[in-house]
């Protein structure tokens, strides 16, 4: 899930964090998260799991609604309206959410992406009916308080997340021309979540209302209540603060498919930067199509440890490059895959690219080795029990699973998927995707556009 | 809203003296009265902190040995933690040979080049971390249980037969000048050097920065002889969390282990007869200005040193600063960040170790409100110490947050890990977290503007302020806090060099 923004300026180290509950443990099949999901009559869906590792709970709201549903002229405004949500509600006064999470040794937070929000808190388990309290409320209420001062004290502090993590960092904007250059105007993705100053300036308190009234509704929330609890008691509540919630409209979800490119574009972007970057970016797909998994094994053939086949060559052979990323992020409906090279000193971006392109070519016609394969693949059970060690590890893929595939317990097909994943699967979409035809951007200090990579002469 | 209409605010709400729901609700089935949503549920009853056992033991070469069991998910943390660290055992010309050495080991052992070790890791699914801080350094890995064992042999092999490849040390110089070139242009990363440099000098290792000169100074041998006096088993800890049992987890460790022995010279490691220097004397509060033109924030950090952990005022420190920065509805957060909307973040804290870290305040701040961030920031330092009044709310909701914080520590095999590895590091008594919350819950009022008037000496603070010159320092003259001194991005009298 990339590009995710927290809300929370503070970085507590709270290990709030747990494991299965022992009794129901299976050494046979480790990779078990239980769990229980069922509806309300106003069509909230709630996911309980039991881990009662440590006394405390998790409570997640996940709202499927993102960067993507914005209007035109108002991006950024799904994560402004994030911050809003923790300024009060109708019955909770500003202040009480914090007092009642971090102020009780315990958290909270918000994340948008472009896909989804997801609000939680973490707490001590004795504080789980008023952090469903909380939560109810401010589906149910938040626009009975809602004034135009709350608005701008959220729009300063999102100005300057924004100023912290875009503006005032090298290479910051980096995601946004991105965006940009690989989506078509006005396509859902083509701007990045934390919008533009000038959008973010123009968002109104009617937007604020529309967003809620559209977005925030049971039938658009999934709840998720992870850690040591009574499940029996946990429904009673549930029924108790979020049953007389009424139903919202039906959300329209128009289908986005995913883009292609028609050709390479190229974007030169000078900035306050020492060193200069390049981007690769190709266009792909997202999290519910097949395609999916063998893309993330790619992205590890292809960077990470020193074996990986970029990383080897440019940053441990040839020693052109001080650093080389190669991922896929899916979305919902779209991905990308990026390949990002920092070069070292006497190495320019022409080389890098050129050198890039060579490797990948190799993979794209001899596909990966069976060790290669079994090496990608092999950290994915240590990666899988090491989240799910967390309530609120466990609360994401429950309900990502829910609002994505209709299965909470998607990420067992998630997993086997990956395990599943051929060398010719990899070949396949290695060829089926890096193409020529993609995104490359130049980042270069300011004044010296000459460093932009240059495109090649030779044969791709 | 100000921050302490807030408290009272809290005090309404507890009271239910919120009006009612105009037009009652009903649930769904209509079975239930209507929901007065204006009453904050209370909590239920506390729950019990569970703080899991471990046992001790010390090897056949001298380290100490803890195991802690857990069962609940099949997981196996294991770590060898050294006391002392960099600040301790690194000369002033050289700083970052520790990093640089903790880091080569990885770069291959007498047996397996870097690749087949990478490759040997990889196919375990798991990693080694090597890494040595200022005050300690480790050697650890999380495997899942099956793969504990094997993975434990190759880390006893980078533990005890690293190569330090000539060709791999140049890479690794290569990288970390890029690093270091790429920090010139981030405030935040500037703000880091410049800030200890103030407060400690370069005389003292806290103001030393690892910069392009000790990289380039660092050779082969300087990582030979560092290894083999530093990462010795007589002031290591070695533990073991998760799913194996506590003998099985010592067999396996004296087994993988065995050949790991002390030096034959019986030499002190450099950190066992190590006295850190005075400080040089505190100056009169400044504040230092480094510019960076065109910042569109501000990075500012306002302090001086601190005490060490092992200072009778540690709990009350640590109330004071919760008080004052520790989280988003503190003084400070609850000010510049939300009513004033200043900054994103802004926080405090204390660098507790056994040397004097610092006592910090800061965060970025939009580079047009400087200077009413840094008033801000000066009222609630002058607030703490008893300008506005602490009332029994706030204080009990500081020790709560506090002390509650360690009901989650022990769910994962790395948190507690950490949790047991602090205690060693530290010195803390064994039943430290059994005690934590009654030593805090002792904390009173007067503690904390005791602690807060003794340690935060506002007449002797140094105010960093990386940002754009231009813009923002008539604004800080206008301020009167405090003269202005200019210094470049090394921390040095600007124009100097």
């Amino acid at each position: 899930m990339s590009r995710t923004i927290l809300r929370g300026g503070i970085a507590l180290t709270l290990a709030l964090s747990s494991a299965a509950l022992p009794s129901a443990r299976q050494k046979s099949d480790p990779l078990r998260i239980p769990f229980e999901v069922y509806s309300l009559p106003n069509g909230l869906t709630s996911i309980l799991s039991l881990d009662r590792s440590t006394p405390t709970v998790t409570v997640s709201m996940w709202y499927h609604v993102g960067s993507k549903n914005e209007l035109p002229g108002r991006t950024g405004f799904a994560h402004l309206f994030e911050h809003v949500m923790f300024t009060g509600s109708g019955h909770a006064a500003y202040g009480i959410h914090d007092k009642l999470t971090n102020g009780v040794g315990g958290s909270n937070n918000g994340t948008t992406d472009n896909d989804r929000t997801q609000y939680y808190e973490s707490v001590p388990s004795n504080y789980l009916e008023s952090s469903l309290w909380l939560e109810a409320d401010r589906l149910g209420f938040l626009l009975d308080t809602l004034d135009s001062a709350k608005l701008n004290a959220q729009r300063d502090i999102v100005k300057n997340e924004r100023r912290q993590g875009v503006d005032n960092v090298p290479y910051g904007r980096a995601r946004e021309l991105l965006s940009e250059a690989l989506y078509p105007k006005g396509h859902p993705y083509s701007w990045d979540v934390i919008g533009s100053m000038a959008d973010l300036s123009a968002a109104s308190e009617e937007d604020v209302k529309n967003f809620f009234r559209q977005y925030y509704t049971p039938n658009n929330a999934y709840l998720a209540i992870v850690g040591d609890f009574d499940p029996a008691q946990a429904r009673t509540w549930i029924r108790k603060y979020f049953g007389d919630l009424p139903r919202g409209k039906a959300i329209a979800r128009p289908s986005i498919p995913p883009v292609t490119l028609d050709a390479e574009r190229r974007v030169v972007y000078e900035d306050r930067v020492q060193v200069p970057r390049l981007y690769l970016l190709w266009p792909t797909v997202g999290v519910k199509h097949g395609d999916e998994t063998a893309l993330g094994i790619l992205g590890s053939i292809l960077s990470g440890p020193r074996t990986a086949r970029l990383t080897r060559a440019l940053v441990y052979d040839q020693q052109a490059a001080a650093q080389v990323s190669a991922r896929q992020d899916s979305n919902e409906d779209v991905g990308e895959f990026g390949v990002t090279i920092t070069p070292r000193p006497g190495h320019t971006l022409t080389e890098l690219e050129g050198a890039a392109d060579g490797i990948v070519e190799k993979l794209k016609t001899e596909g990966p080795t069976r060790e290669e394969l079994q090496k990608a693949t092999a950290s994915e059970e240590l990666a899988f029990l090491t989240a799910i060690q967390s309530n609120l590890g466990k609360a994401g893929r429950l309900s990502s699973g829910a609002g994505y595939h209709g299965d909470p317990g998607y990420f067992k097909k998630d997993y086997q998927q990956t395990l599943a994943v051929t060398a010719a699967d990899v070949t396949r979409v290695a060829n089926t995707y890096l193409t020529k035809n993609r995104v490359v951007l130049s980042i270069v200090p300011t004044g010296k556009p000459e460093m932009a990579a240059k495109p090649s002469t030779t044969t791709k | 809203m100000t921050r302490t209409a807030l408290a009272s605010i809290l005090a309404a709400t507890l009271v239910a003296s919120f009006p009612a729901l105009a037009s009652p609700r009903h649930d769904d089935r209509g079975q239930q009265p209507a929901l007065d949503r204006s009453k904050v549920p209370p909590p239920g009853p506390a729950p019990q902190l569970r703080v899991p056992a471990w046992t001790k033991a010390t090897l056949t070469n001298g380290a100490e040995l803890i195991v802690s069991e857990k069962h609940d998910l099949p997981l196996v943390a294991f770590s060898i933690t050294f006391q002392g660290g960099a600040d301790q055992v690194e000369p002033a010309d050289k700083r970052g040979v520790a990093a640089v050495t903790a880091a080569m080991m990885l770069e291959g052992t007498k047996t397996r080049d870097g690749e087949a070790l990478s490759n040997a890791l990889q196919l375990l699914g798991t990693s080694v971390q090597t890494g040595i801080g200022g005050e300690s350094g480790t050697i650890r890995f999380t495997s899942t249980a099956a793969k504990f064992e094997p993975t434990l042999a190759i880390l006893a092999d980078i533990l005890e037969n690293p190569t330090f490849p000539a060709a791999a040390l140049e890479r690794q110089r290569g990288q970390r000048l890029v690093a270091l070139q790429q920090a010139r242009n981030q405030g935040p990363a500037i703000l880091n050097r410049v800030f200890p440099r103030v407060l400690y000098g370069t005389a003292h290792p806290f103001g030393q920065a690892t910069d392009e000169q000790t990289i380039k100074a660092i050779t082969r041998e300087d990582l030979v002889a560092l290894h083999s006096s530093y990462f010795t088993p007589s002031h290591a800890l070695v533990t073991v969390v998760g799913d194996v049992s506590a003998a099985a987890a010592k067999a396996a460790v004296q087994r993988a282990l065995t050949s790991w022995a002390a030096p034959e010279q019986a030499e002190h490691a450099a950190h066992e007869t190590f006295k850190y220097p005075a400080l040089p004397q505190a100056k009169e509060t400044t504040i230092y200005l480094v510019d960076r033109p065109g910042a569109a924030q501000s990075s500012v950090a306002i302090g001086l040193p601190g005490p060490p952990r092992d200072t009778a005022d540690y709990y009350p420190l640590a109330v004071m600063n919760m008080m004052l920065g520790g989280h988003i509805q503190s003084r400070l957060s609850a000010n510049i960040r939300e009513e004033k909307g200043y900054s994103y973040g802004v926080r405090s804290s204390f660098d507790f170790g056994h040397g004097p870290g610092a006592f910090r305040a800061g965060g970025e701040i939009v580079g047009e409100k400087t200077d009413l961030a840094l008033i801000e920031f000066v009222k609630e330092l002058k607030g703490i110490e008893g300008s506005k009044p602490i009332t029994d709310e706030e204080l009990a909701m500081t020790k709560d947050a506090l002390s509650q914080r360690l009901l989650g520590t022990f769910g994962s095999v790395a948190g507690t890990e950490n949790a047991i590895t602090t205690i060693w590091l530290q010195g803390l008594p064994e039943d430290y977290y059994q005690q934590y919350a009654k030593r805090i819950a002792a904390i009173t009022r007067e503690d904390v503007l005791r602690v807060a008037k003794q340690y935060v000496d506002l007449n002797h603070l140094a105010i960093v302020v990386v940002g754009d010159r231009k813009s923002i320092e008539d604004g800080l003259k206008a301020t009167g806090i405090a003269p202005i001194v200019v210094l470049d991005a090394t921390g040095a009298p600007a124009g100097s060099l």
